[in-house]
């Protein structure tokens, strides 16, 4: 323990030299401007800031990445909660219970209650990576194929609690996430999918464009067919700020989520992302009033908005103590070290101990910059709502094209979004929720993969899945999620038609005849 | 009036301006494509020559990331690029690979390989077989022999199917007669963490990324695939020295698109050639520990089109994949 915090006062050494503080601010800001710019996400951030890394030292290019990288997670809320539009994919979640909250004037206290949220969880998960790096790091690296698979099953499984309608057009919706997420390159074969002769098809379709398409712009189709402009409540300047009880349905949404990011975020994958649609379902499933999920419910905003800034956190164990990327971030920042002539590996941590403890630091005064950055920041953006519609659509339309095609530089994925907005539109005039597609589209390439690399293992033999303790383990709290859905199912008897959501259904045509 | 008689003169100069265009090249900045993201391979090597080659050219060289299947859309795009000298591109050994994997699936091919040109070879490592350091295989021997004993039992993880990791692989199981389990993963990193978490028994892959991970005891060298013996890694025998008569090497070079004209080709090799003495580029190249293995565009010709027909070969023989359990 004395060890630890003799290091840690190194690393506040590091940290707080004007250098790498500075360079930690910029990283914050530049992050929470790619998190607030719909489309262009962490990645595309980093990637874009990676050759201007290579002039700095190895410290200080790394503190200003990775404060890209949270900073983003910050950032990508403030789209989201004031207009529908995923600042970046971690942010989806975000979107259904934010606006909600917008719309019934609760834009502030939402955003404030992201910042907050995203305080305590990276400044809680940092303090978890500095104590419990290596051992994490050895667990994750049992996670293989098989275990990978089972845990991607169960995480679809949680997805029935998501959604707040009926179960039936949720999985239908994640199913149709699914066979979107079936386009491209075969991972194991390398045939071509559904690609049509498309060349940029070969890589499937990217998260970006179907969020921003699916989200945003249908948001904006649907607005703009409304025969009056929706009435949005002019935030007062006393709303800005979360009420007590606010503050009091948030705390245990924040912790929860602090913990299952930083979780998930160990776990290769796009963390991040996965985390938020975790904790979105976990909130609403412990949750007394379920229903309000779907139209406000700060516990919706709280949970995610910590999962994905935790699962920051977790995504650097792997990437500090062994030296291998969790995801495709962590991968582009391990080549930022070896431009700098440092080989990740399991002895960095001791080979550089400036550097992991400078960086350690770096991100608990990263964490306060962007908590002092983001909640005054509330105030300026919740003005945003003020513009009226008919100037502020046609510029968020703008900012949608622009962001989802800086992602990749590529037209067809604008395309892509284009399509998804329409798709959007069509099924929420249907009263479907598309947040399972989103959630189908990031998991059915990481499924796949996983599926078939463990079967590709035991030549084929199903039974891999059952003779590895911790896959079997997984799978069999899957079954019992199962299992306990369908209990309640026949427990409510004749009630499985509203259960199923066909007598909603049902009443609507009766309402419209 | 003026102006028409401008409009006029320059009308006129149209036809010429390839010519001119030609005397003073270059006059406007240079793209080179890095057909993998940032971080790669290709993208590390691009960006220490296109800062040797503005410092010598005094003109301004960018690196664009043109990413998507495989590096098929990049190299596609500098193969139907207007070939004037001013789009470039920086690709690796999977250059020879994709067309013929187009070939192999009847697929329209994304470019062909004659369409673009070589011009200076950066570097070449060549890959090394690394196996879980708790596998009782020490030395190459030992290996297949045990895989001659359990045929499809050791399994290798891999950046991709047909990707470079994979073909590095295949020449060796073909060469030794054995067959191996291949579980191909998303990326030389995914296929890293495998063998370290022991699902996966064994790996080829560079010197650089593998280094760390023996020297922490995690993994061990087996065998090398290159002509001599890795500086970094004296110990560690290649596979020629062992009687396997195969070479593989993941390198990074430039090339240029078919019909670039003569004079600008010879000004590009140039300045590549300067590229690889200035001390910024070597100090670069360093810190990847990537040792620089310049050669000038006629004997990276004649590597290249041996490297081609050897990866080419590889495909064919790995030819369409069919999946166990099917």
């Amino acid at each position: 323990m004395l060890e630890t915090l003799q290091n840690l006062y190194l690393g506040f050494t590091v940290a707080l030299s004007p250098a790498v503080f500075l360079y930690a601010v910029i990283g914050c800001i530049i992050g929470t401007l790619v998190g607030v710019l719909p489309g262009v996400g962490p990645l595309a951030g980093i990637s874009l800031l990676l050759p201007a890394s290579f002039g700095m030292d190895a410290t200080s290019a790394i503190v200003l990445l990775a404060g890209i990288y949270y900073g983003a997670m910050y950032g990508g809320s403030t789209t989201s909660i004031l207009m529908r539009i995923p600042g970046e994919a971690a942010s989806v979640m975000t979107c259904i219970d934010g606006y909600a909250m917008t719309r019934n004037g609760r834009a502030g206290p939402a955003l404030a209650i992201a910042a907050v949220g995203s305080y305590i969880a990276g400044t809680v998960s940092v303090v978890a990576l500095m104590l419990l790096a290596p051992p994490l790091a050895n667990f994750a690296l049992r996670f293989g194929p098989p275990e990978y698979c089972a845990l991607l099953l169960l995480g679809l499984l949680a997805l029935a609690y998501m959604s707040g309608g009926s179960i039936l057009k949720a999985l239908a919706m994640a199913t149709l996430g699914l066979l979107f997420g079936m386009i491209g390159i075969d991972p194991m074969t390398g045939f071509f999918r559904f690609a049509y002769g498309v060349v940029e098809l070969g890589d499937g379709i990217g998260v970006v464009p179907v969020a921003v398409g699916l989200f945003g712009l249908s948001e904006i189709l649907l607005t703009a067919g409304e025969e009056a402009p929706p009435e949005v409540k002019k935030p007062r300047l006393a709303d800005l700020l979360p009420s007590r009880q606010e503050w009091r349905d948030s705390v245990w949404p924040i912790g929860r989520g602090t913990v299952l990011g930083f979780l998930i975020g160990i776990v290769p994958g796009s963390a991040h992302i996965i985390s938020s649609f975790v904790s979105y379902a976990v909130e609403r499933r412990v949750s007394k009033h379920p229903e309000r999920f779907g139209h406000g419910a700060i516990e919706g905003v709280a949970g995610p908005e910590s999962a994905n800034n935790s699962a920051t956190s977790g995504a650097f164990v792997p990437m500090l103590a062994l030296g291998v990327p969790s995801g495709p971030i962590p991968a582009v920042m391990l080549a930022a070290l070896m431009v700098h002539g440092i080989s990740p590996g399991p002895l960095l941590i001791q080979q550089q101990p400036q550097l992991f403890w400078g960086f350690i630091a770096s991100m608990y005064v990263g964490n306060i910059v962007l908590l002092i950055l983001n909640l005054p920041l509330v105030g300026v953006f919740v003005n945003i709502l003020r513009v009226p519609y008919p100037y502020l659509y046609p510029a968020i339309l703008i900012f949608c094209v622009l962001g989802v095609y800086a992602v990749n530089g590529s037209v067809v994925d604008v395309w892509i979004m284009i399509a998804m907005g329409a798709l959007g539109y069509i099924l929420r005039k249907l009263d479907f929720e598309t947040a399972p597609i989103v959630l189908g589209v990031v998991l059915a390439p990481m499924l796949e993969m996983s599926f078939r690399q463990s079967l590709a293992m035991s030549s084929g033999d199903y039974t891999i899945f059952l003779s590895r303790p911790i896959a079997t383990a997984m799978l069999a709290a899957g079954a019992c999620l199962l299992l306990l859905s369908m209990l309640s199912l026949l427990r409510r008897g004749a009630g499985w038609r509203s259960a199923l959501g066909l007598a909603n259904v049902e009443k609507e045509d009766t309402h419209e005849t | 009036m003026r102006r028409r008689l401008a409009l006029a003169l320059m009308l006129c100069c149209i036809p010429v301006a390839p010519v001119l265009a030609q005397e003073k090249f270059p006059d406007r900045p240079i793209t080179i494509v890095a057909p993998f993201p940032p971080g790669g391979v290709a993208d590390l090597t691009a960006r220490p020559v296109a800062a040797a080659m503005e410092k010598i050219l005094k003109n301004p060289v960018v690196v664009v990331n043109k990413t998507g299947a495989a590096g098929a859309v990049g190299m596609s795009f500098v193969a139907n690029s207007k070939p004037d000298g001013y789009t470039l591109l920086m690709a690796l050994s999977s250059i020879s690979i994709i067309p013929e994997a187009d070939k192999l699936f009847d697929r329209k091919p994304a470019y062909t390989v004659d369409q673009l040109v070589p011009l200076a070879l950066f570097s070449a490592d060549p890959t090394i077989l690394a196996v879980g350091a708790n596998h009782p295989w020490k030395n190459v021997r030992d290996l297949v022999a045990d895989a001659k004993k359990r045929p499809g039992a050791i399994s290798y993880s891999s950046s991709g199917i047909y990707g470079t990791l994979h073909m590095a692989m295949e020449m060796f199981s073909h060469a030794a007669g054995i067959k191996l389990n291949h579980v191909p993963y998303g990326g030389a990193g995914p296929a890293l963490t495998a063998v370290l978490g022991g699902h996966q028994d064994m790996l080829a892959s560079g010197p650089a990324v593998l280094i760390p991970h023996i020297k922490a005891g995690k993994l061990r060298a087996l065998a090398g695939w290159g002509a001599k013996r890795v500086a970094a890694m004296p110990d560690v025998p290649t596979f020629k020295e062992l009687g396997y008569d195969i070479e593989f090497y993941i390198w990074a070079g430039a090339f240029a698109p078919k019909g670039t004209p003569e004079a600008i080709m010879k000004k590009l090799r140039e300045t590549m050639k300067q590229v690889v003495q200035e001390p910024e580029f070597k100090d670069a190249m360093a810190k990847l520990e990537t040792p620089i293995a310049y050669m000038d565009a006629p004997d990276f010709q004649k590597f290249y089109e041996r490297d081609g027909k050897m990866l080419a070969e590889a495909t064919r023989r790995i030819g369409r994949i069919e999946e166990p359990g099917k």
